[in-house]
């Protein structure tokens, strides 16, 4: 074990992993997140804690994934090299294990132009791979990016992200390699609607063995509206979502339990592609819905190791 | 060459305040080709500044702003005229401005023009962004495409999920620099170039990390 997290107990012990996505608020209070833990507690194996998502200020991931903690979640604590600069990471990365957490996921961070803060200097001293990188030398060599001695372990599971559906789409299974090789122990990936696409994406990956040595984690978003659905289609840049999807939730009579039946529908098929070891349910404003697709999936009880 | 954008004319007379006497300053090089201090714009200057009740005491156009000894030089036979002024409107970049502010220490010295970027000019006036000076090239390793300038988060070993279509995810404008690359690379044989990881920038040698020593 590297870090010995529930995730990565329950993916290295062969499990169908699950986790799931909790964005912090834009206040104070820690019921927010209280609340979407107790919710979801019994139906993830470790919740993700999103890091100022969209560029959008809201309370910090590592103060998120303490509050899960203590109620007895597994976080993963979300990083992006878009608001902190070398020294800043390396610092929260020592403040965050000691205070326990275990789980980390690096990625660059939407660009800053997108948020709240336009005017904002973004930093990317370092990017989404060299952050991998630094952690698994924190981790493994007990050394700082300088090169200097870290005093106590660093017990760190470092997950990566990738998104199959950006392009060019061939050279995204070389830059997934290039993250297994940084260092990541698990993947989450984008969220899958284009399944077709995704198989292709993991045929690939499978071909040049990647599959082996990385625990690849498979997005899905449950869509709650048209509206959605067609934001999604239109405006995500990086997102795939198949007209087919959007015509059946405009003409679906219950648009929620439509959105439920293709969330399920997807689940079902990715359970069958090799090399995937779970999913990674980002319910965007819509957390309520994670159990009773957890459950739809014939994914409960969560092991417990 | 260094692009220059006239700053709104208003925001200069509010900078410029009650002085009344000016000396203009120009410069040949970049500003004259982004026509922002070039001969007819320090000219179209003085009459707008006069048109506002202020008095042009004399006006030059350097050769190379930027050169300091230079333009000291060249600035000599108009020591009455600067020394009338109450203060120095410069119409180059960031750096003509400051060798004014080196030359005439007790003068109030203005930038009429904002700096904006390292620029190669495409067409007459159309301006790209390619280099942004970071002091340690890597272009042999990305087909001579810069993605810290190009890519909008400078990433060493993109390209991030927000590249679609070839645009960057901030601009449908914007080619997404790590396509470039990739498609480049991928012309002359050389994708493996990217197979190792590019290892954190050394950012010292750029403004980024510290002041440039320029030796």
């Amino acid at each position: 074990m590297k870090a010995g997290s529930n995730l990565e107990k329950v993916l290295e012990g062969g499990y169908f992993a699950v986790t799931a996505e909790v964005g912090p608020p834009k206040g104070t209070s820690p019921k927010v997140i209280q609340r979407k833990g107790e919710l979801l507690k019994s139906y993830c194996d470790a919740m993700n804690v999103t890091d100022n998502q969209t560029a959008i200020v809201r309370m910090s991931s590592w103060s998120g994934c303490i509050l899960l903690k203590e109620i007895g979640i597994d976080p993963v604590m979300q990083m992006v090299v878009r608001d902190r600069n070398r020294i800043a990471i390396q610092s929260d990365i020592l403040g965050a294990v000691a205070l326990g957490i275990r789980n980390v996921l690096c990625l660059s961070g939407d660009h800053q132009r997108f948020g709240n803060h336009p005017a904002a200097k973004g930093v990317y001293d370092i990017d989404s791979i060299q952050l991998v990188q630094t952690l698994k030398a924190m981790r493994d060599e007990k050394k700082f990016l300088c090169g200097e001695e870290i005093s106590g372990e660093v017990p760190l599971f470092i997950g990566a992200v990738e998104n199959p559906f950006a392009d060019p789409f061939e050279y995204r299974v070389k830059r997934l390699a290039k993250k297994v090789k940084a260092g990541a122990d698990f993947i989450q990936t984008q969220a899958v609607f284009d399944v077709i696409k995704f198989r292709k994406w993991m045929e690939m990956v499978r071909d040049q063995g990647s599959d082996k040595e990385v625990h690849i984690l498979t997005g899905v978003i449950p869509i709650k509206s048209v509206g959605m659905a067609r934001y999604m289609r239109d405006n995500v840049s990086g997102m795939s979502v198949p007209d087919e999807i959007v015509t059946r939730m405009e003409e679906a009579k219950d648009v929620k339990e439509e959105g439920v039946k293709i969330s399920l529908e997807i689940i079902d098929q990715l359970k069958e592609i090799d090399g995937i070891h779970g999913i990674h349910i980002m319910a965007v404003a819509w957390e309520d819905i994670v159990p009773v697709i957890v459950e739809g999936a014939g994914l409960i009880p969560r092991p417990i190791i | 060459m260094i692009v220059t954008k006239k700053r709104d004319f208003k925001e200069l007379l509010d900078n410029i305040g009650n002085y009344r006497r000016v000396f203009l300053l120009g410069c040949s090089e970049c500003a004259a080709l982004c026509g922002t201090g070039g001969e007819p714009e320090v000219k179209a200057m003085k009459e707008a500044l006069e048109s506002e009740g202020k008095e042009v005491t004399g006006m030059f156009v350097a050769k190379s702003g930027c050169q300091v000894l230079g333009t000291k030089r060249e600035l000599k036979p108009f020591k009455e005229f600067i020394e009338r002024a109450d203060c120095i409107v410069v119409m180059s970049c960031g750096a003509g401005t400051q060798t004014a502010v080196e030359l005439y220490d007790k003068k109030p010295v203005f930038p009429a023009n904002d700096s904006m970027f390292l620029a190669n000019m495409t067409r007459l006036q159309v301006f790209d962004e390619r280099c942004s000076l970071c002091g340690k090239c890597v272009l042999d390793k990305t087909g001579g495409i810069c993605p810290i300038t190009r890519c909008a988060k400078g990433l060493l070993n993109g390209p991030c999920g927000g590249s679609q279509g070839g645009k960057c995810e901030i601009s449908p404008n914007m080619p997404c620099a790590w396509q470039l690359i990739i498609e480049r690379l991928s012309r002359i044989g050389s994708l493996d170039n990217l197979d190792d990881i590019m290892l954190p920038k050394n950012w010292d040698p750029s403004l980024d990390g510290s002041k440039k020593e320029g030796k």
